[in-house]
């Protein structure tokens, strides 16, 4: 997908642009679609959630500029949290994961930072299938099926700060893999 | 319980022993990975989220998570949602309401009497311009300019026939030292000054006539801006209040 048509599209649509807002969807909906599919599992829920995300895009636009994050990445976290916001929303004392305009400050990384993560990022695979498979099936459950450490404890039959060692230490593991 | 410092001493699954302790440095990156993956619970959530907010270092730690997680979903397959979504979509954003003049002006949330009397005072006599238009019935195009800066809103009523924009301010005022420009945004063109908004409540501008062919895509737009205005003609300052124009 290319990267600066996309974050044309987003500059437009924080200028209330419905021409831009609508191609931005007809562009990246099938993608935030699939996202959404994966984390709710059915088609109406991951048909709300996507609705929901786009409302938020519509939103917070204008807010997309100084979160330093690639375009793509602002706009599938944001259907990424959404849905994983409504796939625990029945549980007891829920808090939404998910800060729309994901403000991560001004000034946020520059464009060669976000270069370099980006390089990085092509790594990740490879890394995670260097940990080991319970350590990167955590992280995968986490970013994937929005699992909790309650979750992720109770699947990896684990006391609970165990899990959050394993998370711990896979973590650092994985981000010294990607920067090497 | 499996006692902390003893809890990955089963499997050996990799060398920890040859990692060093945590550093800070590594405690933060890993409270940055947690909060990007939504594994930060309550107060620890509360507390990271607002630190978002104040500490650019730490934001960028977690934007660095982000861009190295998003990976994972690089082999979720695209699925084309069904064309109701879309529909549903835009409905809910835009609404459509299709009633007669003064139900719709009604239907306007935060609209005083007196702003309301005050249209209609200025758009009859648009309603009955002196050059009847070809197909009779004047077009007459109005919107409610708000927006979440401050309270400022706007009712402009454009008359294409006569060229011009009647605008009412009924709430809100430009930040002191600043001034407030108003602009009309078109599908893929940059904003258009319509001029910067005298100190008074009550203005009307010339609509230009090859905005006037296209009166009903328009998207007006307030910014505050320097005294006489955007120095370049294009806006610098925040938008304030926006209405999308729709026919009356």
């Amino acid at each position: 997908m290319d990267r600066e048509e996309i974050e044309r599209l987003i500059a437009r649509t924080a200028l209330k642009d419905r021409a831009a807002f609508e191609e931005l969807y007809d562009r990246v909906s099938a993608k935030l679609f699939g996202v959404c599919l994966r984390v709710l599992n059915k088609r109406a829920a991951a048909e709300d959630a996507m609705q929901d995300t786009f409302v938020k895009i519509w939103n917070n636009a204008d807010r997309y500029q100084a979160n330093g994050l690639s375009p793509m990445t602002w706009l599938i976290t944001i259907a990424r949290n959404t849905s994983i916001d409504r796939l625990r929303a029945r549980k007891k004392g829920h808090q939404d994961i998910d800060t729309p305009g994901m403000e991560l400050t001004a000034p946020g990384p520059s464009p060669e930072q976000s270069a370099i993560a980006a390089s990085e990022a092509s790594r990740l695979i490879g890394c995670l299938d260097t940990l080991d498979s319970d350590r990167s099936g955590a992280i995968r459950g986490a970013y994937l099926e929005g699992e909790t450490y309650a979750d992720l404890a109770k699947k990896f039959k684990v006391p609970l700060n165990t899990m959050r060692t394993w998370l711990r230490r896979g973590l650092i593991s994985l981000r010294e893999c990607m920067s090497q | 319980m499996v006692a902390p410092g003893f809890d990955f001493s089963e499997g050996v699954y990799e060398p920890m022993s040859d990692l060093p302790p945590p550093t800070p440095e590594d405690e933060n990156d890993f409270l940055a990975a947690e909060l990007a993956l939504g594994l930060a619970e309550g107060d620890d959530l509360a507390r990271a989220q607002d630190r978002v907010r104040r500490d650019a270092v730490f934001g960028a730690q977690v934007a660095a998570w982000h861009e190295r997680l998003i990976v994972l979903a690089d082999s979720i397959a695209p699925v084309t949602p069904h064309k109701r979504v879309k529909k549903a979509l835009l409905a809910s954003l835009f609404p459509k309401i299709r009633v007669p003049l003064m139900q719709r002006l009604w239907v306007w949330q935060g609209i005083s009497f007196a702003a309301i009397a005050l249209l209609a005072y200025i758009t009859v006599p648009m309603l009955r311009p002196p050059v009847p238009t070809p197909q009779g019935a004047p077009q007459v195009f109005a919107t409610q300019l708000t927006g979440d800066v401050d309270d400022l809103t706007v009712l402009a009523v454009l008359d294409p026939a006569r060229g011009d924009i009647a605008l009412r301010r009924t709430a809100g005022a430009a930040p002191a030292g600043r001034v407030l420009e108003l602009w009309a945004i078109l599908p893929e063109q940059a904003p258009i000054s319509l001029g910067v908004l005298p100190a008074d409540a009550v203005a009307r501008v010339a609509l230009p006539a090859e905005l006037a062919a296209q009166v009903a895509q328009i998207t007006l737009a307030i910014s505050d801006e320097p005294p006489g205005g955007a120095p370049a003609g294009i806006p610098t300052g925040a938008v304030r209040a926006v209405g999308a124009v729709s026919e009356l």
